[in-house]
C-alpha cells in the first residue's frame, strides 16, 4: 500500500502545488546523454467525437454487436480496415490505437470544456479559480524538460474570423494559472524561432534581464536574512532565464536548419488563409518545434466551435460554422455528418504529416517518432453537447512507447460499470509510465464513487 | 552577532568565548530560535573531509545531565520512542546530527517534550538546552526553526496563555522592515489601475464601478496573475512568500502584453504624455497613412479614372467570372438541405456590408440576377480579394439574397469624406507612380502606403529622441508603474538604459522595453514597509509616511492609497498614532466603492459584491473558509437536485450573512458563531424579494380559479391583456395574440402555474420566487446585479420543503437546527469530502481557529483513509480507525469537536439518521430528473446519528465538557473568551501578514479589550491593530 510518504515523494504535484519553480526548471535542464526525451502532442478537437464514427468497418458481427452495446472489446488493427476518414493513418496502423470507452464526466462537457478536459476537474465555466491543478501536458513537460517547457497552439475563432496573436490558452501550468497560446502560425513562428528570425529582439531582452539582475543584486547586497532571500530567489530566476536565452541562441544554427518557411498569406494573422492552409502551416511550426528540441510537449487546439471552416474541399464556397454543424446544419447540400467527416479527414492528414515527418528524423538507432505520442481527442466528449460518458482517443505512438497499446482497437468497460476507466485513469497511466508514480491524477467520477466502483490509478493493461 | 557560514560539510561551532545574547525585545519565542549560544561549547570543529564520519560531538556536562534526566530514558537504544534516539549523538555524522538537533530544537522550543505526564525541566534548564541547540544549529547555518516560525502553520505555537497573561505586555511591539509580495487581489487592482481599466456592474439598477475585476476581455488584454494565495482556510496572505521562477516567467509574458497595451493607451496623449511626445509624430504619420489607405480602399476607383482616364480599364486585373451554380436546396439524399440561418452562416460584418453595397450599386430595381453577381465579382477582383473569398461572397448572395434584400439597412453608409486637395494630390501622384497593368487595388494601395511609410521614416530619423524627452519618459513611467518618482541614481541609470534600447531598436520597441523593465522590478510586486527617521530607545522607527499610507490602504482594501491618504502622507499628516486612527476610521466608513468579492461565485449566477472595505469582509471569508465549498465536486443525485447552482448560492448567501453582521458591528464574533438567522434564496434586498414574491402571488391568484390546467391556446388568449401586463415565465404574449392563440406557450404556462400551485396552493402567505421553467430572460426574481436568481434548492440544504415553505421575504430569518456560520451549508460543504462528511477537518478547524490549538500534520507514514463499511455510520468507522493509541494522541484534539457536526450531512442538511449509501442498502430509487421542488434523492437504509462530542480547551470549566451536538458546541464557543482571543490572533496575522510573538502581547490584549469595551465591534479591533506598535513601528531585519 502506498503511504503519504510515497505519494509526497513521488508526485510532482506535491511540490508543484507549493511552488512554481518546477516550471522554470522544466525548461532549464537537458535530457541525459544517450537517453532521448519522450514527446507528447495533445490535439484537442471541438464539437465532440461520436464513438460510432471510430468503429472499424470490418468488425465481425460479434465484434460489432459488442462495440454497439459498449461492451469491452479489443481487436488487432492489422486484421481490419480503418474507417475511411482515417485512411491517411492506414499505413501507420502498427502505431495506432483507437481507444474507446474513456469517460470525461469529471471535466466539463456541453459545448466546451476549456482547460478542464486536460486537468480532469470542473473549471466552473472557465473561471480562473476553477482551474484546479496543472493540466496533464504541463505535468508531462516537467518530466521531460526543454527550452520552452511546453508550447500551446490553437486555431480558434469567432465564427467569421480566426483569433490571432498570443491569446488565452486552454492548458494550465498550475492551479488558477491559465496558459497562453499562439493563435496563428505566423505568431507561433515569430515567437518560437525568434533566436533566428529576430536576434536583435533577443539581444534587447537579454540587455533588460542583465540590467534587472544588476539592479536587484545591488539591492540584495545590502539586505540580510529572510529579506535577502526574497530578492536572491528572484535574481536566481533571472539568471536561469538568461541561461535559457543563451541556450536558445546557441541552438540558432540547428533551429535555422529546420525552421519552416510560411507562405505570406499567414502574415499579420493570415486573415484570408483557408482553414486547411492554417492547419498545414501550424503543423509545420509544431513539427519544427519538436525537431529542433525547443519543446517536448505541444498542446494544439485544432479547432473550437468558433473556428471558421473556410476552404474545405467540396465546400470551398462556404464559411462553415462547427456550431451549425453540431446542430445538424448543411452547407451547399453537404450534410452535417459529411462535413464533420471532412473536417476529421483534414485533422487526420495533419496527424499523418506529423508522424511521417518525425519518422524521417533519425534519433539514436531509430527515429524521433519512436519517442513520440500523439493524442487526438474531443475536448467535450462524444457529441456537440457532450455528456462526457465517452471521450474517444486516437493515439499514435512510436516503437519506444512506454505503453503497450498500439496496433489495437480497444473498448474499455462503459461508464459506471465495473472496470470502467476515466480520463483520470488515462492521465495517471501516462504519468506513471513516464516517471511520475502519482496514485491518481485528477478528480474522481462522482457516479463511480456513488456506485462504489474502484476508479483509482493507472490502466494496468497499458503499462508495458 | 557573529555567525560563520557553513562551508562544505564542516561542523562549525559558535565562538568559544562569545556572550549569550539576551532575548531580543521582539520576541522571546522568535529570538530563541535565532539566538546563538553564549557559553563555551566543548565541541570540536571537524574538517570537511570528515563529514561522513561521526561528528564526535562533545557535550557540556550540564547539557548531558539535562538530556540524561529528561530525555534519554525514552529515546535510547531499546526504547527509541518515535524511532528517535538521543543516546548516540556523538556517533552521528554531521548531517544526521543536525537533523536530530533541529527536531530536538522544535520540541524543546514548543515545550512538546518531555510529554506532559513526565517530569518537566525547569525554565532555566529548558532555556539552557534550547540555547545550546540554537547556537550549534545557527553556527552551522542549519537552523530550521526560525523559518518555520514565520509560517502560518506555526502561528498557534506561541503559547496563548502567555500572550494574553499580561506578563509580556511591556515588551515593545514592532514588525521588521520588510518587502511583502503583493497578493493576487492587489496585483489585479494594480494592473487595473495601470491600465485605467475599471470593471462595472449594474447594482440595484445603477451602473457602478467596481474594484476586483480580473476579467479584462473587454480591454482585449490577456494577463495571467501569478501571485496566487494558498487556498487553505484561515489567514492566507503572509509576508513570507518570495518571488520565484514561476512568477518571473509569467511576468515576462505579462510584460509584453502590458507594454503593447500601454502603448496603445498612450495614443490618448494624456495617459503618459512623454510617450506621446516621442511617438506622437510617428503616430500622426501612421494616422495619415491609415486615412489615406482607408480613403483609397473606399474610393480609389474615381481617383484612378481621374488619373488614368480611358487607360483605366486596360490596367485592371484580369477577370473571369465564377461559373454560376444554383443554390442547393435538396441534398443528395433527396431531403431538403438544412441550411444555417442568415445569422449563423459565418458571415463577417465586412462580407455583409460589401454585399449590401453591391446590391445598392447593381440592383437598384430590387432584382437579383447573374449579371449583378458578375458585376459584383468584377469589383471584388479589382479590389484584390482572393478567388476563394469571392466564391464565399457569391455563395452568400445566391443562398441568402432574399434575406439580404429584407435586411437591407435603411441608412446608406456615408461616402468617405474627400481629404484636402493637397492630400488628394499626394494620392494621385502615388497612384500614377506605382500603378502597373494588372495590379488590383489592394496591391496598388500597399505599394503607395509602403512608399509613404518609408518617406515618413526618413523624415523622423532626421530628429532623434532628446535627453529631455528620455528624462520625462523615465520619470512619468516610474510614476505610473512604480507609483513614485525615480531617485537621482535611478533616473541616471534608467535614462542610460533607454538610450541603449533606442540604439538597438526603434522608438516604440524601446519604450515598450522600458515599460517591461519597470514592470519586472521587484518593487512593482513587493510592497515596501520600512521604518524612517530616528530610532527610539528600542531601536524602532516609525513607518515612513509613504509606506504607512500603502500599509494602511492595503490593510483595508486591495488598492493603493486613495487621494486623502496619499495627501496625508505627502503633507506630514501621517506621523502619529492619531493620524493613523483618523485615516483608518475614515476608510472604514466608506460605502461608496463597490468590490467584487469572488468572480467564481458570479460565474455561478449569484451575486458577489460588497461595499464595505473588502479586506474586512475577506478576513471572515478566509478565516471560516466557506468559499472552499466551490471546488468541492458533488453529485446531483446524492443531493437530490441541481447542486452546481446551489454551491454558488450557498457561498454568496454566507457572504451576505457575514456582511450583514459586520454592518451591525455589535458582538460580531458571537453572532457569527451563534446566529440563528440566515439568508436562504435571497438577494439581500428585502423590498426586491417581496416584490418578486408578490408577483408570483398576483399571477397565481389571477389564474388559480380558472381551470388553467385544461386551457388550450385559445382559452389562454382570452387572458391576453393580463399576460401583456404581467409577464408569465414561459409565455410569449406575441404568440398568444395570434389567431390560433398561445398553443406554443401552453407548455411553459402549465409548467409555471403548476410550480406556483406547489408554492402557494397549500395556503402559504408568500411564494418562494424561483423559476421552474429554464431559459433566458427575466425570471421571477433577479439578483441585485440583474442576473437570473438561481439555486432555489439551497433550501434543501436547510431542510426546507419548497412545496411547503412560507417564504420569508425579509431576511436574514430564523432557521431551525442552525446556529452560526459553522452550521451554514457553505461551511459544512467546504469541510466535507465529495461523498461524505469530514469530521476530522471540521474538528481540526475548530481546534486551530477557535481554540488556538495545534494539531500536528498527519505523519507521513500514515495512510489516512477511513475504511469502507456500508453497514456502519461514518462515526463508527472513524472511531474504529482513530481510537487506536497511536492515532488518538492527535485525533482527540479533532474528533470530539468535529463529530458534533455529524448532525448535518455533507450537503449541510440537518439529519437524525445517516444514509448508508451503498447499492446494497438501496430502499427506493427515485427519478433522476424533476423540478427543483422535488427531492430526487434515492433512499437508503439508515442508522441513527450520534452527534455528541466533547469540548476541552476553552479554559473555562463552565464551557468545557460533553456537548450534545453542534448547536450546543456553537453556543459554548460563542461564549468563550479564548475563542474571542483566538479570532483576534487570526485578525492580527491577517492585518500584519505575520505570526504574532510575545512582543505583540500588548497589541493583542489591546485589540481584545477594544472589542470587549465596544460591545463587540470588529471595527474597534481593526482600529486597535492598525494603530498598535506592532503595526506602526519597524526595526531593521537582521540575520
Amino acid at each position: 500500500m502506498k503511504t503519504r510518504r510515497d505519494f509526497l515523494r513521488s508526485t510532482a504535484l506535491g511540490v508543484g502545488a507549493l511552488s512554481l519553480s518546477p516550471c522554470l526548471k522544466a525548461f532549464g535542464a537537458e535530457a541525459p546523454a544517450n537517453r532521448f526525451p519522450k514527446r507528447f502532442i495533445f490535439i484537442r478537437k471541438s464539437n465532440g467525437e461520436p464513438p460510432p464514427a471510430l468503429a472499424l468497418p470490418t468488425f465481425s458481427a460479434a465484434e460489432k454487436a459488442l462495440d454497439e452495446k459498449k461492451q469491452p472489446l479489443e481487436v488487432d488493427l492489422d486484421k481490419h480496415e480503418l474507417p475511411a476518414w482515417m485512411n491517411s493513418l492506414a499505413k501507420h496502423k502498427e502505431n495506432l490505437c483507437i481507444l474507446q470507452g474513456l469517460s470525461s464526466k469529471m471535466s466539463e462537457n456541453g459545448h466546451a470544456s476549456f482547460s478542464s478536459v486536460m486537468g480532469a476537474y470542473k473549471s466552473n465555466g472557465n473561471s480562473l479559480s476553477g482551474i484546479k491543478r496543472a493540466t496533464i501536458d504541463f505535468e508531462l513537460a516537467k518530466l521531460f524538460p526543454s527550452p520552452f517547457g511546453h508550447i500551446e497552439l490553437s486555431l480558434t475563432g469567432d465564427y467569421s474570423k480566426f483569433r490571432t496573436g498570443i491569446v488565452a490558452g486552454y492548458s494550465a501550468s498550475g492551479p488558477h494559472q491559465r496558459n497562453y497560446c499562439y493563435a496563428d502560425p505566423q505568431t507561433a513562428h515569430n515567437e518560437l524561432f525568434r533566436s533566428v528570425t529576430n536576434p536583435g529582439a533577443v539581444d534587447t531582452d537579454n540587455s533588460m534581464l542583465k540590467f534587472l539582475e544588476g539592479e536587484e543584486s545591488f539591492k540584495a547586497g545590502i539586505l540580510q536574512g529572510y529579506e535577502k532571500l526574497k530578492l536572491s530567489n528572484h535574481i536566481h530566476s533571472i539568471e536561469e532565464i538568461q541561461a535559457r536565452n543563451l541556450k536558445l541562441s546557441k541552438m540558432a544554427g540547428s533551429i535555422a536548419k529546420h525552421i519552416p518557411q510560411l507562405d505570406k498569406i499567414h502574415a499579420n494573422g493570415g486573415a484570408s488563409a483557408t482553414t486547411p492552409e492554417k492547419h498545414e502551416a501550424m503543423t509545420e511550426v509544431l513539427i519544427a518545434a519538436l525537431i529542433t528540441g525547443l519543446t517536448n510537449v505541444v498542446t494544439y487546439t485544432i479547432d473550437d466551435l468558433g473556428t471558421p471552416i473556410f476552404g474545405l474541399p467540396g465546400n470551398e464556397g462556404d464559411r462553415i460554422s462547427l456550431h451549425v454543424i453540431g446542430h445538424n446544419g448543411s452547407y451547399s447540400g453537404v450534410s452535417a455528418d459529411t462535413i464533420r467527416e471532412k473536417v476529421r479527414i483534414g485533422h487526420m492528414e495533419q496527424i499523418a504529416r506529423i508522424v511521417e515527418r518525425l519518422k524521417a528524423e533519425p534519433e539514436g538507432k531509430g527515429t524521433m517518432f519512436d519517442n513520440t505520442m500523439i493524442m487526438y481527442f474531443p475536448e467535450n466528449g462524444e457529441s456537440h453537447h457532450g455528456l462526457g460518458l465517452e471521450a474517444p482517443f486516437i493515439i499514435m505512438a512510436g516503437n519506444n512507447c512506454n505503453l503497450d497499446m498500439t496496433g489495437r482497437y480497444t473498448r474499455l468497460p462503459y461508464h459506471a460499470t465495473e472496470g470502467h476507466k476515466t480520463l483520470g485513469n488515462w492521465y495517471t497511466t501516462l504519468l506513471n509510465a513516464h516517471g511520475n508514480p502519482i496514485k491518481h491524477y485528477g478528480d474522481l467520477d462522482i457516479e463511480m464513487s456513488r456506485l462504489k466502483y474502484d476508479q483509482m490509478g493507472a490502466i494496468s493493461r497499458f503499462i508495458a | 552577532m557573529l555567525l560563520r557560514r557553513r562551508q562544505s560539510n564542516a561542523f562549525i561551532l559558535p565562538p568559544a568565548n562569545s556572550q549569550m545574547s539576551l532575548p531580543d525585545n521582539h520576541s522571546i519565542a522568535f529570538a530563541t530560535a535565532h539566538r546563538i549560544v553564549g557559553f563555551a561549547f566543548p565541541l570540536v570543529m571537524l574538517p570537511a573531509y570528515l563529514c561522513a564520519e561521526p561528528a564526535n560531538i562533545r557535550i557540556d556536562p550540564k547539557i548531558e545531565e539535562i538530556l540524561g534526566f529528561y530525555c534519554t530514558d525514552c529515546h535510547e537504544e531499546g526504547t527509541e520512542k518515535g524511532k528517535f534516539r538521543l543516546d548516540n549523538l556523538k556517533e552521528l555524522p554531521l548531517d544526521g546530527l543536525l537533523d536530530v538537533m533541529n527536531r530536538m530544537h522544535e520540541k524543546v522550543h514548543f515545550e512538546e517534550m518531555p510529554p506532559k505526564k513526565k517530569d518537566q525541566p525547569t525554565e532555566q534548564e529548558r532555556k539552557q538546552l534550547e540555547d545550546w541547540l540554537a547556537g550549534v544549529l545557527e553556527a552551522n547555518n542549519s537552523s530550521k526553526l526560525a523559518d518555520k516560525l514565520r509560517m502560518p502553520a506555526y502561528g498557534n505555537k506561541v503559547d496563548h496563555g502567555k500572550l494574553f497573561s499580561g506578563k509580556y505586555k511591556d515588551l515593545p511591539g514592532f514588525t521588521y522592515d520588510r518587502r511583502w509580495l503583493v497578493s493576487e487581489f492587489i496585483f489585479d487592482a494594480k494592473i487595473n489601475k495601470l491600465l485605467e481599466f475599471v470593471g462595472q456592474r449594474d447594482i440595484d439598477g445603477k451602473r457602478q464601478p467596481v474594484i476586483g475585476e480580473n476579467n479584462r476581455n473587454s480591454a482585449k488584454i490577456n494577463l495571467t496573475n501569478p501571485f496566487l494565495l494558498p487556498t487553505h482556510s484561515g489567514v492566507r496572505y503572509y509576508d513570507t512568500t518570495t518571488l520565484d521562477g514561476g512568477h518571473l516567467l509569467t511576468m515576462l509574458t505579462n510584460g509584453k502584453e502590458l507594454s503593447a497595451y500601454m502603448m496603445t493607451r498612450a495614443k490618448g496623449r494624456t495617459y503618459v504624455p512623454a510617450i506621446y511626445a516621442i511617438m506622437g509624430k510617428e503616430w500622426e504619420q501612421e494616422k495619415i497613412l491609415t486615412d489615406r489607405a482607408t480613403y483609397l480602399k473606399a474610393g480609389i476607383e474615381p481617383l484612378l479614372i481621374e488619373v488614368f482616364k480611358d487607360k483605366h480599364d486596360s490596367l485592371l486585373p484580369k477577370f473571369t467570372a465564377t461559373k454560376p451554380s444554383p443554390p442547393v436546396k435538396v441534398g443528395p439524399d433527396g431531403k431538403p438541405v438544412n441550411l444555417p440561418g442568415f445569422d449563423y452562416a459565418g458571415m463577417s460584418a465586412e462580407d455583409r456590408e460589401k454585399i449590401w453595397a453591391a446590391i445598392r450599386r447593381y440592383s437598384q430595381d430590387g432584382k437579383m440576377d447573374e449579371a449583378m453577381i458578375v458585376r459584383s465579382e468584377r469589383d471584388w477582383v479589382n479590389e484584390g480579394l482572393s478567388e476563394r473569398e469571392i466564391v464565399v461572397r457569391v455563395n452568400y448572395m445566391r443562398i441568402y439574397m432574399d434575406e439580404f434584400f429584407r435586411r437591407m439597412p435603411k441608412t446608406v453608409p456615408a461616402a468617405p469624406k474627400p481629404p484636402a486637395e493637397a492630400e488628394l494630390a499626394v494620392m494621385r501622384a502615388a497612384l500614377l507612380k506605382h500603378r502597373k497593368a494588372g495590379d488590383n487595388y489592394s496591391t496598388l494601395i500597399a505599394k503607395c502606403v509602403g512608399d509613404w511609410s518609408d518617406e515618413f521614416r526618413r523624415e523622423r530619423e532626421k530628429t532623434g529622441v532628446s535627453d529631455e524627452q528620455i528624462g520625462h519618459l523615465v520619470d512619468q513611467l516610474f510614476n505610473r508603474i512604480i507609483e513614485r518618482s525615480p531617485d537621482s541614481q535611478e533616473f541616471a541609470e534608467y535614462s542610460a538604459l533607454v538610450k541603449s534600447y533606442l540604439e538597438k531598436s526603434g522608438n516604440a520597441a524601446a519604450i515598450e522595453k522600458l515599460i517591461q523593465t519597470l514592470f519586472l522590478r521587484t518593487d512593482y510586486v513587493y510592497r515596501h514597509e520600512f521604518g524612517e527617521g530616528n530610532a527610539d530607545e528600542h531601536g524602532r522607527r516609525m513607518l515612513s509616511p509613504r509606506d504607512a499610507s500603502y500599509a494602511l490602504a492595503y490593510a483595508l482594501t486591495d488598492s493603493s492609497p486613495d487621494k486623502e491618504l496619499a495627501a496625508a502622507a505627502a503633507s506630514g499628516k501621517l506621523n502619529t498614532r492619531e493620524d493613523y486612527r483618523r485615516e483608518v476610521e475614515r476608510m472604514l466608513k466608506i460605502r461608496s466603492q463597490y468590490y467584487i468579492i469572488d468572480e467564481s461565485v458570479e460565474l455561478l449566477s449569484a451575486d458577489s459584491f460588497t461595499n464595505i472595505p473588502i479586506r474586512k469582509l475577506r478576513f471572515f471569508r478566509e478565516f471560516f473558509g466557506y468559499p472552499r465549498a466551490l471546488p468541492i465536486f458533488k453529485d446531483n443525485k446524492r443531493f437530490g437536485g441541481d447542486y452546481i447552482s446551489v454551491s454558488g448560492r450557498a457561498v454568496s448567501e454566507a457572504d451576505l450573512l457575514v456582511e450583514h453582521i459586520l454592518e451591525q458591528d455589535k458582538n460580531v464574533f458571537e453572532k457569527l458563531l451563534t446566529t440563528e438567522d440566515f439568508y436562504v434564496f435571497h438577494s439581500g434586498n428585502n423590498e426586491q424579494m417581496a416584490n418578486s414574491s408578490a408577483y408570483v402571488r398576483k399571477i397565481y391568484d389571477y389564474f388559480k380559479d380558472k381551470d388553467w390546467r385544461n386551457f388550450d391556446g385559445l382559452k389562454l388568449k382570452e387572458h391576453l391583456e393580463f399576460l401583456k401586463a404581467n409577464e408569465v415565465r414561459g409565455v410569449n404574449p406575441d404568440l398568444v395574440a395570434k389567431s390560433t392563440g398561445g398553443k406554443e406557450s401552453m407548455g411553459g404556462f402549465v409548467s409555471t402555474m403548476s410550480s406556483y400551485e406547489d408554492l402557494l396552493g397549500k395556503g402559504q402567505a408568500n411564494a418562494v420566487p424561483f423559476s421552474s421553467t429554464p431559459g433566458h430572460g427575466k425570471t421571477e426574481a433577479m439578483t441585485r446585479t440583474g442576473k437570473q436568481m438561481r439555486g432555489p434548492e439551497i433550501a434543501k440544504s436547510f431542510n426546507i420543503d419548497l412545496k411547503n415553505w412560507n417564504y420569508p421575504v425579509t431576511q436574514p430569518t430564523k432557521m431551525a437546527h442552525r446556529k452560526g456560520i459553522l452550521t451554514h451549508p457553505a461551511w459544512l460543504i467546504a469541510f466535507a469530502a465529495n461523498t461524505e462528511t469530514d469530521p476530522i477537518r471540521r474538528g481540526k478547524w475548530v481546534r486551530e481557529k477557535l481554540l488556538a490549538g495545534t494539531v500536528p500534520d498527519v505523519p507521513i507514514t500514515v495512510d489516512a483513509v477511513i475504511p469502507e463499511d456500508h453497514h456502519n455510520t461514518l462515526r463508527t468507522r472513524l472511531d474504529k480507525k482513530t481510537k487506536e493509541e497511536y492515532c488518538w494522541g492527535c485525533h482527540e484534539r479533532m474528533n470530539p469537536v468535529g463529530l458534533p457536526f455529524e448532525m448535518y450531512d455533507d450537503f449541510g442538511r440537518y439529519r437524525m439518521e445517516e444514509f448508508l449509501e451503498h447499492p446494497e442498502n438501496l430502499l427506493e430509487k427515485r427519478p433522476d430528473k424533476g423540478p427543483p421542488q422535488d427531492d430526487l434523492r434515492d433512499i437508503f437504509k439508515t442508522l441513527p446519528v450520534d452527534a455528541s462530542g466533547h469540548l476541552e480547551g476553552t479554559g473555562d470549566p463552565q464551557l468545557d465538557g460533553d456537548v450534545k451536538n453542534a448547536l450546543d458546541l456553537a453556543e459554548r464557543l460563542g461564549k468563550s473568551a479564548k475563542v474571542r482571543q483566538s479570532i483576534i490572533r487570526h485578525a492580527f496575522r491577517y492585518f500584519m501578514g505575520r505570526n504574532e510573538t510575545l512582543s505583540d502581547s500588548k497589541t493583542l490584549i489591546d485589540a481584545d479589550q477594544a472589542y470587549v469595551q465596544s460591545s463587540g465591534s470588529f471595527d474597534a479591533v481593526i482600529i486597535s491593530l492598525l494603530t498598535s506598535d506592532s503595526f506602526i513601528f519597524r526595526k531593521p531585519a537582521t540575520n
